[in-house]
């Protein structure tokens, strides 16, 4: 049997061994095992034999990349079929334009033939550089005459056909990656071409463990990386694809993987001939680049010359995808198709240095940016390149038999280079770390590479040589020394999209972001410092990083001074921002429309039409239409909104926050409007109503809390004069308020304020009510409901903050030791639970009740216990020093033109009564004085009328 | 010969229990050797990690430690270089074992050490002096004691210092020296009065993790010593076997007969494997065993229950025994310790009795007994 393998796998013992072992291993020996190895004797020949010469690749593998050159250089094809979703085609134009790696990505929010909920729909296919495939597009797309075909299935059909679990060909992104970096890829679904992998984890784990490495790319590098790099185009193409054929051999049963891949086999070929019988292009001038796994593929369609009846493609969903490029970074690249940390980083700087040595150069795209740019000054060195004979299948290896391959391990030199480099990067990163350690290192790598019979240390062997030599019991710094040979080996790249292939949006963006004169494409943060006051023309810039600030995940752009908040203007801004870092989410935000205000448009009119909105929600989209957007359209539509929603609430949860946001709304149209928008005149009406209807059950029942209650009372007492004024009833809430009847003490308590409000209730009843409940011993463990009750009243009365005070004072003047002393932590617990935000209210109110100092104590009357009369007679008197500040010349002229103060009250929503105080003759000098002592406010007055 | 040995050896070094498997690795072993090595270092790695069938030997060579690959190799070629070598980690992670075993592989003797404690002095690491042959002869070479390390390095071979950061300043200093200057000067002779190291000579030194900072090794000494840390084995196979592996030898070496049923190896496993788990999530030290939880101390538990079984039970090794040992061998801190393993019991060993039954009920019993005996 094994005689039948050897022209193919002699050259490689190491790897011959290995999968011959690996064969055994699994297939239980014996006939299984023969058949096995027959079969991919078979797999090989069937590939060989293919008129459409089938190029087998395997994702970042450098060997892939370097043969691909080759072969193009050589065989220079017409025609390149890829394995490569077809409907990601017109991206690859747009890659000339970006720094490598970035990745294709389909995206697709609105979708149709997919089951609700599993969206959006996201693909991914990286592209880097060090890559077989970027080598088969640049080739194409810069080569006039050359055309690229994209043969796989489209990311329609990824997601029609991805099995119950998301991890077949396609893997999703990985959940639990560390560092931003790696999580570039959100969580898309990724796609690769030349997924080369065991399929069963026992199987990586034997090859691992009997390779001798630790991880999957250590394995791939040591037994199939380094010998093929320097191998002829036969000796590549039959190892790659008796890989390939092993894993496919030996694989679950029970993988539904298979499935779909012999599917998309179908496709390709289906494509392929598509292609050739419409083109009429010669199969000999064309190349079928796919990963190696489905160069040996058994379905009937596979060749040209297969038999097989017509493979029907099925048709696509109605999905709407979007297409774009992302940035994409070889850590996103690792962490999504869970490859070992910093193993495409090696791969790339395997590549650039096989770039380097010569031999072969590399095709690039015209005007790529960034990478290397030493292209031009890599000369081919003739004769080096491996010859492809053309001779029969035994003859094929004779040359290369004879000459070992040279294994593309470590130069020296290098080695010395970096052992120097990492003692430098160690001490700066903390280590004490020397010389010593340099040689040290050099030596450790080369025994290392020695003991795992490597011919020279690869940078896995300097990887974990460095840690042994400086690593010690702690890590000083941010960085231990893996992660700093990481970054000496090629360090993470990370890529971006440039301008020209950005979509619409995001181009937009950066237009009008340039006035800041930034560098947008830098990933660190950056401060920026808005001067509105001394440069108005910025304030285009501050309107769009509000509005990035609204729609992109936080840390993108981050105000570290300045607010908006409806009726402020800002005159300073300081922003803290990460663009560059976040070029994705502002690329995705394409896919939703053409300009930030289209996107923040749509998901604010999605909010407000969710099934499960509320008028909370409606009105909290109007303040952001109003920041963000301006104008009055989408206010209006907003705002009409809330008002249905409004009417149709059937609880009442929302009401604090309802009560909170139209007022705020009501002051700043009164501001800024000559009058209401109809919206808020229909939102008022309606909500007295609403409130009026619902308040008997929203006081009877157990669910609804106080705070509810309090706010509906708040609405109905706080925005009565508007609601009146537009035809509202007041008989509708007294009656409203008589049909309460509350239970809860708190609730109670709210309603007795309620009707002191009203007038139903007057307020020496109130307080013998309260006297009441507090000389009956079996109610006063529940007074301090009844006080959290009376707290929550002062928002919608707060003319009782003076009678809350009056009834504490009383409590704990009134209340015997033992009832007073368990009783206060209950007080205390309760308020701060209940009311929090009222308890200042109170507080204050006690502060203007009380003596200001305890000499004052001895002498003082709670204002409750004065009688009445003396005040007012004091007043009347003008006796000095009862009311100061009531009287005087101040108070005259406010008493002479009350309409300015008349106009405060009403807004606040106090009875506006003057007390019949004398009116002095004007012209008081005093008056004149005050003016001349501040003229400020007349000054300001008259250039308001100058105006 | 060998055998006898063995046999009379409460516990034989490793260079003689696998006198045998030594003797035929370096028989076939034609890779180049380091210094006096009496094995290359492939083979060394071969010695502690095993073969495989691919190695195409004709003799199977059992895993002694058990581990990631790459510490040994890590290990093997810091020997080969002229630093020495520290294997870090916590107690019970296996050093001390991996230490023996290579010094075994190298130059047939692991029996060169010094223990590190607050009482080791300088003396132990260089030498004293034999006061009798002193009075009798004066001092000359005659009457000097080597130490452990000074024999080492005259024979070219490995010494090795166990618990190296338990050892006084002084001691690590003089280290320092022996290390730089591969010589050791005796100022008390006139002649013949400096000891040179051979080549081959080097150190391997442990540390415990855990105990690191009470005489924290001076940068001077770290820059001596590649560390190597062993962490401790959280994947339940390669622990199953390190528990097998052990265990074996020690029914071996007690001639006992008694199995280890598979079930009662995957509830100790499990239940080491859980109490990691729940003092990785500990947020104080109160909330954490004290114990380490290693598997070195997972053998503890077992060879405990399967002595009990043998002298004093039935020569069945039953869960109720097991439960019973677990609960001993980690209730070292009362109340501490007696509470987190009430709580274990409680909260994980009881559902987990009443879910899957079988022999977790009688472990649960076992345990619960223990647990009531002790407080
Ligand atoms: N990884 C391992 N491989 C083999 N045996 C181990 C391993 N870890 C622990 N042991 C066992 O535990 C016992 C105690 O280990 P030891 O070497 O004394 O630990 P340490 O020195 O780290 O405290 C050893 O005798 C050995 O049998
Ligand atoms: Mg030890």
């Amino acid at each position: 049997m094994s005689a039948d393998m050897s022209p193919v796998v002699t050259t490689f013992d190491a790897l011959r061994g290995q999968l011959l072992d690996a064969a055994e291993a699994f297939s239980g020996g014996g006939d299984t095992l023969s058949g096995i190895l027959a079969g991919m004797v078979d797999d090989v020949d069937r590939m060989l034999r293919e008129e459409l010469e089938i190029f087998p690749v395997c994702h970042h593998s450098p060997a892939s990349a370097l043969a691909m050159t080759r072969r193009l250089r050589t065989k220079r094809p017409k025609v390149v079929y890829l394995e490569l979703c077809e409907d990601l085609r017109p991206l690859l134009d747009e890659l000339r334009n970006c720094r490598l790696p970035v990745a294709l990505q389909a995206f697709a929010t609105q979708l149709d033939g997919f089951p609700p909920g599993s969206g959006p729909l996201s693909v991914v296919a990286p592209v880097t550089e060090a890559s077989a495939e970027y080598q088969a597009i640049a080739y194409a797309l810069d080569t006039p005459g050359v055309e690229l075909v994209l043969v796989d299935r489209s990311v329609d059909h990824v997601f029609q056909w991805l099995p119950g679990e998301p991890d077949g060909t396609a893997s999703s992104g990985v959940e639990g990656v560390d560092g931003e970096e790696a999580a570039l890829h959100g969580d898309a679904v990724g796609v690769e071409i030349g997924d080369l992998r065991p399929r069963f984890a026992e199987l990586e784990a034997h090859l691992l463990h009997h390779g001798k490495v630790r991880h999957w790319s250590e394995w791939w590098d040591q037994y199939v990386e380094q010998p093929l790099t320097g191998a002829d185009y036969d000796t590549y193409r039959q190892a790659m694809a008796l890989i390939g054929s092993l894993f496919r051999r030996l694989r679950p049963t029970e993988d539904d993987r298979l499935a779909i891949d012999e599917e998309r086999e179908r496709y390709m070929w289906t494509r392929i001939r598509e292609h050739l019988t419409a083109s009429g292009a010669d199969p000999a001038d064309c190349l079928y680049v796919c990963g190696a796994f489905h160069a040996v593929s058994r379905v009937a369609e596979f060749g040209l010359a297969a038999d097989a009846p017509p493979y029907a493609i099925s048709p696509r969903t109605g999905t709407r995808w979007l297409y774009g490029l992302i940035p994409s970074s070889h850590s996103a690249i690792e962490a999504q198709f869970g490859l070992a940390q910093g193993s495409v980083s090696i791969a790339a700087a395997t590549w650039a240095k096989a770039g380097r040595r010569g031999g072969v150069t590399p095709y690039r795209l015209e005007g790529q940016q960034g990478g290397r740019t030493r292209t031009k000054t890599v000369k081919t060195v003739k004769g080096s390149e491996p010859p492809a004979t053309a001779g029969p299948a035994g003859d094929r290896l004779s040359g290369f038999l004879a000459a070992p391959p040279v294994l593309d391990g470590l130069d020296e030199d290098e080695l010395r280079g970096w052992c120097v480099d990492i003692v430098r990067l160690a001490r700066r990163g903390g280590y004490l770390a020397s010389t010593a350690d340099a040689i040290a290192v050099f030596e450790t790598s080369i025994l290392l590479a020695g003991l795992r019979g490597r011919a020279r240390p690869t940078p896995y062997d300097f990887a974990d040589a460095a840690v042994t030599c400086i690593e010690k019991d702690v890590v000083p710094g941010r960085r231990d020394v893996r992660r700093l040979c990481e970054i000496l080996l090629g360090g993470d790249r990370i890529g971006a999209v440039g301008y020209d292939a950005l979509p619409p949006l995001a181009r937009d963006v950066y237009d009008r972001l340039e006035p800041l004169g930034l560098d947008l494409s830098r990933r660190t943060q950056q401060r920026v410092l808005l001067d509105l006051k001394a440069n108005p023309e910025l304030e285009p810039c501050s309107d769009v990083l509000w509005k990035l600030r609204y729609l992109l995940p936080d840390g993108a752009v981050r105000p570290i001074m300045g607010v908006r908040r409806l009726g402020e203007r800002p005159i300073q801004e300081s922003w803290d921002l990460a663009i560059g870092r976040h070029q994705r989410s502002i690329i995705e935000l394409g896919y939703e429309g053409v300009t930030v205000e289209q996107v923040l448009e749509q998901r604010l009119r999605r909010t407000v039409w969710e099934p499960q909105a509320t008028a909370g929600v409606a009105l909290t989209a109007v303040a952001d239409a109003i920041l963000y957007l301006g104008g009055r359209r989408f206010a209006d539509e907003f705002g009409n909104r809330a008002v249905e929603l409004l009417a149709t609430e059937r609880t009442v949860d929302d009401a604090p926050e309802v009560l909170r946001r139209i007022r705020r709304l009501l002051a700043h149209y009164r501001a800024t409007e000559p009058e209401l928008p109809a919206w808020c005149e229909a939102f008022v009406t309606v909500g007295y109503a609403h409130y009026c209807t619902l308040l008997p059950t929203a006081f009877a029942d157990d669910d609804t809390g106080v705070r509810q209650v309090g706010a509906m009372l708040g609405f109905l007492f706080t925005l009565e004069s508007l609601a009146l004024s537009l035809g509202c009833d007041r008989a509708q809430l007294e009656l409203a308020v008589r049909q309460s009847h509350p239970e809860a003490p708190a609730k109670v308590a709210l309603l007795w304020a309620a009707k002191t409000q009203l007038g139903l209730l007057p307020r020496d009843e109130l307080r013998a009510r309260c006297d009441e409940l507090l000389s009956n011993p079996l109610v006063v463990p529940a007074f301090p409901l009844y006080l959290s009750g009376f707290v929550q009243a002062l928002e919608p009365v707060p003319a009782l903050a003076p009678f809350v005070v009056e009834a504490l004072s009383k409590a704990f003047a009134r209340l015997p030791d033992p009832v007073l002393l368990p009783w206060l932590p209950t007080l205390i617990m309760t308020l701060r639970k209940h009311v929090p935000e009222l308890v200042p209210v109170l507080v204050r109110e006690a502060g203007r009740t009380f003596p200001g100092g305890l000499a004052e104590l001895d002498a003082w009357t709670p204002p409750w216990e004065r009688p009445a009369v003396p005040i007012r007679q004091g007043r009347q008197t003008g006796e000095a020093g009862a009311a100061p500040g009531r009287s005087g010349p101040a108070a005259a002229l406010l008493a002479r033109h009350p309409q300015a103060c008349d106009a405060v009250a009403a807004l606040l929503g106090c009875p506006a009564e003057w007390p019949a105080a004398e009116v002095p003759e004007p012209g008081q000098v005093e008056v004149r004085e005050l003016l001349a002592r501040h003229p400020t406010t007349t000054g300001a007055i008259a250039a308001l009328l100058d105006r | 010969m060998t055998n006898e040995m063995t046999n009379e050896m409460l516990r034989a070094p490793a260079e003689v229990k696998y006198a045998a498997e030594l003797d035929w690795l370096e028989s076939i072993d034609d890779g180049p050797k380091p210094f006096s090595w009496r094995l290359s270092p492939r083979m060394v790695r071969l010695f502690v990690l095993g073969s495989e069938r691919s190695d195409g030997l004709d003799r199977e060579i059992p895993q002694k430690w058990f581990g990631d690959r790459g510490f040994v190799e890590r290990s093997i070629v810091t020997l080969a270089s002229d630093r020495g070598l520290l294997l870090i980690g916590d107690p019970g992670t296996g050093k001390s074992w991996l230490a023996e075993l290579l010094a075994a592989a190298i130059c047939r003797n692991s029996t060169l050490v010094v223990q590190g404690t607050a009482g080791t002095t300088e003396d132990h690491i260089k030498y004293s002096w034999n006061v009798s042959t002193v009075i009798a002869k004066g001092q000359s070479r005659e009457s000097m004691i080597p130490s452990p390390i000074m024999t080492a390095m005259e024979q070219g071979v490995i010494g090795r210092f166990e618990e190296l950061t338990r050892s006084t300043s002084d001691v690590q200093d003089a280290l320092i020296s022996i290390l730089s200057e591969k010589y050791v000067s005796i100022p008390e002779l006139d002649t013949d009065n400096t000891v040179f190291a051979r080549p081959g000579f080097s150190i391997i030194a442990t540390a415990n993790s855990r105990d690191r900072g009470v005489n924290d090794l001076s940068s001077a000494l770290k820059r001596r010593f590649n560390f190597v840390r062993i962490p401790v084995v959280t994947s339940k196979t390669s622990e199953a076997e390190i528990v097998r592996f052990r265990t074996a030898e020690l029914l071996r070496r007690h001639r006992i007969e008694l199995d280890v049923p598979p079930t009662l190896l995957d509830i100790l496993l499990q239940s080491f494997a859980d109490l990691r788990a729940a003092a990785a999530s500990a947020t104080s030290e109160d909330e954490k065993l004290e114990s380490a939880l290693s598997t070195a101390e997972q053998i503890g538990v077992l060879e405990d229950a399967i002595l009990h079984s043998h002298f004093f039970g039935d020569r069945t090794l039953r869960a109720e025994t097991l439960g019973g040992s677990l609960v001993g061998s980690l209730a070292r801190r009362a109340p501490e310790d007696l509470a987190i393993l009430n709580k274990y019991w409680h909260g994980v060993v009881e559902p987990r009795s009443q879910k899957d039954g079988g022999e977790w009920t009688s472990f649960l019993e076992g345990g619960r007994q223990t647990i009531s005996t002790l407080s």
